[in-house]
């Protein structure tokens, strides 16, 4: 219940108190799924409770044990990042295995400057996307809120600092998900660690003119599609579907655009520490979680493309019961 | 959370006789999404930017024969078009959109947009459709009916105005584009080549028992 904070200082319409998830999504329907509002058992509670004594151990007060821990254990710390992260540490374990809070340590002052004083030609662009930014989100919902202006300060801040980046759509997905879970300015360090590469490759390369890197893993996707999965790969070959029709938004938003947020969220955990290759990994598995179902269907080019594409969306629908994604799967 | 192709996952085993590749262009936020989810679902809801490409598949009838329209709905950002730009290839009919209330969608349909379907698109009989969005927001309305007519005269497109919130024309806009599509000789017989393939799928299902169409 970490998140709560969230729901309870911005009500957005006091007289209708709006049902969210635990993660702060306005609810849809009544139906339960898994990790959304089941209720959780006194055993399951201890157990959690646990889990963060042993995270809060490994990262010190404030993050300073950190980074001795990570030199002294890697494995340790691998695998309980693939493990997720519990939900109050998110937000500052991200920011130490990304980078970002040296970043912010050695440019104080920098990120007030490009939101207050700073002008970016990608202004208008931003607004008009601001509200479209996971809108059922109680952080985000409100016109004019705090989230909306918070995401729109980041990114605007990002547009001036980087300006053949400036902004490009998909960018507010991940400053949006970020903001879930720090602050502004963190949020905003965050993202210039992931594009500048402070710990992996940069991905700036995915906002660029072109969209070189977009591009780079299309193809690198493909090939891994053929290798890894070759009768699948045969079958895409022969129906003309590549990468682009379903992958692009994967590599763009890294999974934060459309996919269901408890996984999301597990996938970043893992992608900050291990890099862009657990995108990769995830989509493959995706690919094999659907393979026999993808396979089966012959007929026209766009029949194909709609029953991959709705297979990997349908198969992680809460509405379907089937949340058997399973991530170790995709990691190993 | 953001769209998604799923209303289309219905109709793969539905037969038909004609089917048709559209594309929808135009400048971001011009409510490309907006007036496909319209057209094929009943909600109208506040969707998210479109990252790259996106498509819905609808089945309906009109003028007599059942038709299958593979929808695909393309990001409005300039950075995308190098994405996007590959979905032109083998287009029957393509939708200009823009917002009755921002000028500069209007004007960037002349300047950018047609000229990307002349760069892209396969199909020299394709047909264009300009669809002016956004109509129920009158008051804001700075692009008139009449210089939305003159474009499309110069075009050679069709024209309509719509508003995929009150569901105006919606409907209308991909009828009157497939009818127009159909008159076509050269992209009738695109549109059948695929029908009849598909009928021909349908009856291998029917004969190969309990194994799918596939060997």
């Amino acid at each position: 219940m970490e998140k709560k904070r969230v729901a309870d200082d911005h009500e957005v319409e006091p007289a209708v108190p709006v049902r969210v998830d635990r993660f702060g999504f306005v609810k849809q329907e009544q139906n339960s799924a898994e990790g959304l509002c089941r209720s959780r058992s006194a055993s399951e509670y201890e157990r959690e409770e646990r889990r963060i004594r042993k995270w809060r151990k490994m990262i010190g007060v404030g993050g300073s044990d950190w980074k001795h821990y990570i030199r002294r254990k890697p494995h340790v710390v691998k695998r309980r990042i693939r493990k997720g992260i519990p939900d109050c540490l998110r937000g500052l374990v991200w920011q130490l295995i990304s980078g970002s809070r040296d970043l912010l340590l050695m440019n104080p002052g920098v990120y007030e400057q490009l939101v207050i004083y700073e002008t970016s030609a990608s202004e208008l662009d931003i607004i008009r996307d601001i509200s479209r930014t996971f809108p059922s989100h109680v952080f985000f919902r409100q016109r004019h809120g705090p989230g909306q202006r918070s995401l729109y300060n980041v990114l605007k801040a990002y547009s001036v600092f980087d300006r053949d980046v400036g902004y490009v759509q998909g960018m507010g997905f991940i400053a949006g998900l970020l903001l879930l879970y720090m602050s502004e300015e963190d949020a905003f360090w965050l993202l210039v660690a992931l594009l500048k590469g402070a710990v992996h490759a940069p991905m700036e390369g995915l906002y660029l003119a072109g969209l070189p890197l977009v591009q780079q893993y299309l193809y690198q996707f493909d090939h891994l599609v053929k290798e890894h999965l070759p009768k699948l790969g045969e079958h895409f070959a022969q129906e003309m579907i590549n990468p682009s029709m379903y992958a692009s938004q994967w590599f763009i938003t890294v999974f934060s655009y459309s996919f269901p947020f408890h996984l999301a969220i597990r996938i970043w955990d893992v992608f900050l520490y291990e890099g862009v290759r657990i995108v990769f990994k995830v989509g493959l598995a995706l690919l094999k979680y659907c393979h026999d179902d993808l396979v089966l269907f012959h007929c026209c080019q766009t029949e194909v493309v709609s029953v991959s594409y709705n297979f990997v969306v349908l198969s992680l629908e809460p509405a379907h019961g089937s949340y058997a994604l399973d991530l170790g799967l995709a990691y190993s | 959370m953001a769209s998604t192709g799923l209303s289309s996952s219905n109709s793969s085993s539905s037969s038909y006789d004609l089917s048709f590749k559209i594309l929808l262009i135009g400048d971001s936020g011009v409510g490309k999404s907006s007036l496909l989810v319209t057209f094929i679902s009943n909600s109208v809801e506040d969707l998210s930017p479109t990252i790259g490409v996106d498509f819905k598949i609808k089945l309906l009838t009109v003028g007599g024969k059942k038709l299958k329209l593979t929808i695909w709905d393309t990001a409005g950002q300039e950075r995308f078009r190098t994405l996007t730009s590959s979905y032109y290839r083998g287009a029957q009919g393509i939708v200009l959109v823009y917002d009755v209330t921002r000028r500069e969608t209007f004007t960037d349909l002349s300047d950018i947009w047609a000229k990307e379907v002349e760069l892209y698109s396969t199909n020299q009989d394709c047909v264009k459709m300009l669809v002016g969005n956004k109509v129920d927001k009158e008051s804001e309305r700075v692009v008139s009916k009449e210089e939305g007519m003159t474009l499309a005269e110069e075009l050679g497109s069709l024209f309509l105005e719509c508003s995929a919130r009150t569901r105006e024309n919606v409907e209308q806009c991909f009828e009157e584009l497939a009818l127009k599509i159909m008159e076509v000789p050269s992209l009738l017989e695109e549109g059948s080549a695929v029908g009849k393939r598909n009928i021909l799928k349908q009856k291998q299902v029917h004969h190969t028992s309990g194994g799918g169409c596939c060997s």
